[in-house]
């Protein structure tokens, strides 16, 4: 009864604090994006603060006569990993491993709602008082800096750490800089021209941050919410930290890495007393202490965490262990769809798929749940762009799997270009793909003849227009962004066609597409621009560049220990370390 | 033949230089005169005595004309093709509808159901099917790098013994380089760069695409040159002292009819007994680069690419690693004891050699 009531106080504390992103948070509810331009004087609704209160006494009554279990406070966990995070430097990390890691320790002035499935994409603040106030021309993002935050070091954290962070970024010549490279100014600073970033103005004393574009950006508030934006302490040198992480301003601070076996998360000193009222949108973490280390073989991580010798394991079981794990443990395994696409491209621009009916007969032949069974059940069928719990999604399916169809269609359009190579990376599902396709096009009539190319190499081999015969093959990637425009702007606007690093694999480029992607990537999003992302999916799909299949997997597979439901999987930065508790 | 125990160590019949020549033929009765036989003869009634040799050799055969016959198989029995997937299709099994790759992923195993006798591969493809046309592919890098091998430590063998001086030095430190690589190590490092980065070979006006099966070919032929070179270079270091050597030039015969006619007849009993024992070991080496994928590209199949696809599944679907890893070892052990044979066959001096070594390690 006792933490019960203290809970019920807390829920109604912070509603009455920061009480739209809590009522929301507790009713599942996204934060409204069409409030634009947003004001950090908004005042909060009180409707939502009752519907809080009014929550939490239904959660007392319910715990009262029930006893519901409540996760533990403290403990050391223990979580394993087949690699390394690519860097522990919230600058220079692009990898979801590392992002992981970064969730709770490099907070940025932004950051995504610590919540599972559609409401983890919303951002809400970080180290700032609120969301940005955005001019009426899209260009000018104002920030307020919350003032007496503290880095883990104890280091008092400054607006200017923010422009420091971003020519960090610069510096570093990550592979985040690119996201920031429409900020007035980043180019000249890139180029040696300039000492700082003159777009990016942060006032020390006030905590103000005025943010300036050279164009409208709609993902640009996504952008402030990944790491890559998460200020350090200003001395923090220009070259990679992984084995000595900065100073940390969340509720955790990385202790100790030793790149490339193990690294350790332990609360920050400084959030209790400094940074944890200021930043109430991060929810303080259950376990007192994570290490994290590579164990090799993803067979000896899964008999951990069988056994309970470790929590969690950050990779999947192995194919040959999946259907043991997932039928022997539903109560501590699940899979979570990611924000991906996985898709067969198509070159439009020469025979034979530059025409249609062949473009529609390919996405006829394919059967989703047979690249389901190649990527062993890892895959959530799919045949359009956007993916579930992305802004914009709603669901359809264009091309049902019929063989037939798919056969008429070719004998209409009569191809007459009948020798295709496949594409594909050496990698063993994604090999197994491209096979597939292959015998696919085999079966329509075609001559195709498999190519695979070394996963670390597939992309810029494919999107060089130099390499012969680039005809159609596998292509996928994993959003960085939740936004709709991080797949439609590389993957499919004819703007993405270059002559090398090509990102439009099916060098797709319909003038009217093109021009409504560029209207919508200049939008912020709101329910408006979204359901026009819903249209744009279906405008694609009718067209055909892609045959679509699935969105990507991940797992969850904790050990006994750990209270299961509790944990979040984010969509953006996947798993939640905080949320982990003991049960 | 009773052996005097105190007869000393040189008058030892099993000592080199002191053998009675195993002929395989009974000595003639007084008298009869001894008609004359050739080495080959000779060597071939001694192979025919060697049961085991023979055996395996047979087996090699067997293993050769079941993998020749994989069109056969795939047409009339299997009705499908090595490269064809059947992921969602499902075949009776006991008057059940099977799936072929059931939902979870794993692939059916072996069993007398129909055209999938040995069973599916993670893509649903036939494993007997897959297996027949692989083995093609093995046996075929085998004996052309065999053949690769061969030609070169033959050339290189030659002209480093004949010339001597700055051309053995050169050679021979050349093949000392290649010599001091780990043959898997130089392997995988040749098969990334031509293979794996995606540049392909270029040989003068000859482009051969990174995906060739002749790249594989190549790099197999080419790190065991020095294995063979060797042996080649120190038997012609012998011959090139011998009388006909002698009379051939004294004849004025010119360096390379010496070398190429003179010398290199003499050399085909080596040349053969290595050219067996080399299959089987590039046959080895073929399937370990495969297995770590700088051997043959997807979607040629071999054993060892077999192996390497199946290895994901080895506790659900172990078939798609056994089978294949079985016969490697069935085609590689029949390669090394028939070689064994054919080497104790064409020079039974060399056996002796070998067992007086033994014996003298032995005390």
């Amino acid at each position: 009864m006792g933490p019960t009531l203290i809970l019920v106080l807390i829920m109604a504390g912070a509603a009455l604090t920061s009480p739209r992103r809590s009522a929301q948070a507790a009713l599942g509810r996204r934060p409204a994006r069409d409030t634009v331009p947003r004001m950090p004087s908004e005042k909060p609704p009180r409707a939502a603060a009752a519907a809080v209160i009014g929550l939490a006494l239904v959660a007392l009554g319910l715990t009262s006569c029930g006893g519901g279990a409540t996760a533990e406070q403290g403990g050391d966990l223990r979580f394993d990993a087949g690699s390394f995070p690519d860097h522990l430097d919230p600058q220079l990390s692009t990898g979801v491993e590392g992002w992981e890691a970064e969730y709770n320790t490099y907070i940025p002035l932004l950051t995504f709602q610590h919540a599972t499935g559609r409401d983890g994409s919303n951002v809400v603040p970080g180290l700032a008082k609120d969301l940005p106030a955005i001019s009426a021309d899209g260009r000018t993002y104002s920030l307020q800096l919350q003032q007496g935050l503290r880095y883990s070091d104890g280091t008092p954290v400054k607006a200017s750490d923010f422009r420091r962070a971003v020519e960090r970024l610069f510096d570093l010549d990550s592979g985040g800089a690119p996201l920031y490279a429409g900020i007035v100014g980043a180019a000249q600073y890139r180029a040696g021209e300039a000492s700082s970033i003159s777009g990016i103005e942060a006032d020390d004393a006030t905590g103000a941050i005025t943010i300036r574009l050279t164009r409208p950006d709609g993902e640009f508030e996504d952008k402030l919410a990944l790491p890559f934006t998460a200020p350090v302490p200003p001395d923090t040198p220009a070259k990679d930290q992984t084995a000595d992480p900065p100073p940390s301003t969340g509720p955790y601070t990385i202790s100790a890495s030793d790149p490339p076996h193990r690294f350790v998360l332990e609360r920050n000193p400084e959030w209790e007393s400094a940074n944890q009222g200021l930043v109430p949108d991060v929810p303080t973490p259950h376990a007192d202490r994570i290490t994290e280390t590579v164990v090799k073989s993803r067979s000896a991580q899964t008999t951990q965490v069988e056994h309970n010798q470790a929590d969690f394991m950050v990779d999947p079981p192995p194919p040959d262990r999946l259907l043991e794990v997932a039928w022997k443990y539903t109560d501590r395994f699940r899979t979570e769809v990611t924000l991906s696409a996985y898709y067969f491209w198509m070159n439009t621009a020469k025979p034979p798929f530059d025409d249609l009916e062949v473009r529609q007969a390919v996405n006829y032949a394919v059967n989703l749940s047979a690249l389901e069974r190649v990527y062993d059940t890892l895959m959530s069928p799919t045949q359009q762009v956007l993916a579930p719990g992305a802004p914009g999604y709603v669901k359809f399916t264009p091309y049902p799997h019929d063989f037939a169809t798919a056969r008429a269609l070719i004998e209409e359009a009569k191809p007459s270009d009948l020798a295709i190579t496949v594409w594909t990376d050496d990698r063993g599902p994604d090999q197994r793909a491209g096979a597939y396709l292959q015998s696919v096009l085999d079966r329509l009539g075609f001559k195709a003849k498999l190519r695979t190319v070394d996963r670390a190499r597939y992309f810029s081999v494919i999107g060089d227009r130099r390499t012969p015969n680039l005809d159609a093959g596998l292509g996928y990637r994993i959003q960085e962004l939740p936004h709709p425009n991080d797949l439609f702007g590389p993957l499919l606007n004819g703007d993405a066609i270059r002559r090398t690093d090509s990102t439009n694999l099916a060098r797709f480029d319909d003038q009217a597409l093109n021009e409504e992607m560029d209207r919508l990537a200049q939008q912020p999003l709101d329910s408006s621009t979204e359901g026009d992302y819903g249209a744009l999916d279906q405008s694609v799909m009718e067209q055909a560049p892609w045959a679509p299949f699935g969105n990507r997997e991940a797992t969850t597979f904790t050990s006994d220990r750990i209270d299961f439901d509790a944990v979040i999987f984010n969509p953006v930065m996947h798993h939640d370390f905080g949320s982990f508790a003991l049960d | 033949m009773a052996t005097d125990p105190w007869a000393p160590p040189y008058a030892d019949p099993t000592l080199p230089g002191e053998v009675e020549q195993d002929t395989g033929i009974p000595p003639a009765p007084a008298g009869v005169p001894v008609e004359g036989r050739s080495p080959w003869y000779l060597a071939y009634r001694r192979l025919r005595r060697n049961r085991v040799a023979l055996f395996f050799g047979a087996l090699f055969i067997v293993i050769v004309l079941f993998c020749l016959a994989a069109p056969l198989w795939a047409h009339l029995v299997a009705h499908t093709g090595p490269d064809t997937n059947h992921l969602t299709e499902k075949i009776d099994i006991n008057g059940q509808p099977t799936d072929v790759v059931n939902v979870d992923g794993i692939p059916i195993g072996p069993g007398l159901h129909g055209k999938f006798l040995l069973g599916a591969d993670a893509n649903g493809r036939d494993v007997m099917v897959r297996l027949m046309y692989g083995g093609r592919t093995s046996i075929f890098i085998g004996v052309m790098a065999a053949f690769v091998t061969t030609i070169l430590a033959v050339i290189f063998g030659i002209l480093a013994a004949y010339y001597r001086g700055w051309t053995d030095a050169v050679i021979s430190r050349a093949m000392d380089v290649i010599w001091a690589f780990p043959v898997l190590l130089l392997g995988i490092a040749l098969g990334t760069a031509l293979s794996v980065s995606g540049s392909g070979l270029v040989l003068g006006p000859i482009h051969i695409a990174d995906d060739s099966i002749w790249i594989p070919i190549l790099i197999i032929g080419f790190v065991y040159v020095p294995y063979m070179a060797r042996p080649i270079r120190g038997e012609v270091l012998a011959l090139r002292e011998k009388e006909f050597v002698e009379a051939a030039i004294a004849q004025g015969a010119g360096t390379m009819r010496i070398m190429f006619s003179e010398i290199l007849p003499n050399l085909v009993s080596t040349i053969i007994v290595f050219f067996t024992l080399n299959i089987a070991n590039n046959m080895l080496l073929e399937s370990a680069l495969s297995f770590l994928g700088a051997g043959v590209r997807p979607p040629h199949s071999s054993w060892g690419s077999m192996v390497s696809d199946g290895y994901e599944f080895l506790y659900s679907a172990p078939h798609l690693t056994i089978i294949p890893g079985l016969m490697i070892v069935l085609t590689v052990l029949s390669l090394n004891v028939f070689g064994d044979g054919l080497r104790d066959a064409l020079d039974p001096r060399a056996k002796v050699r070998l067992e007086a070594a033994a014996l003298e390690e032995s005390h």
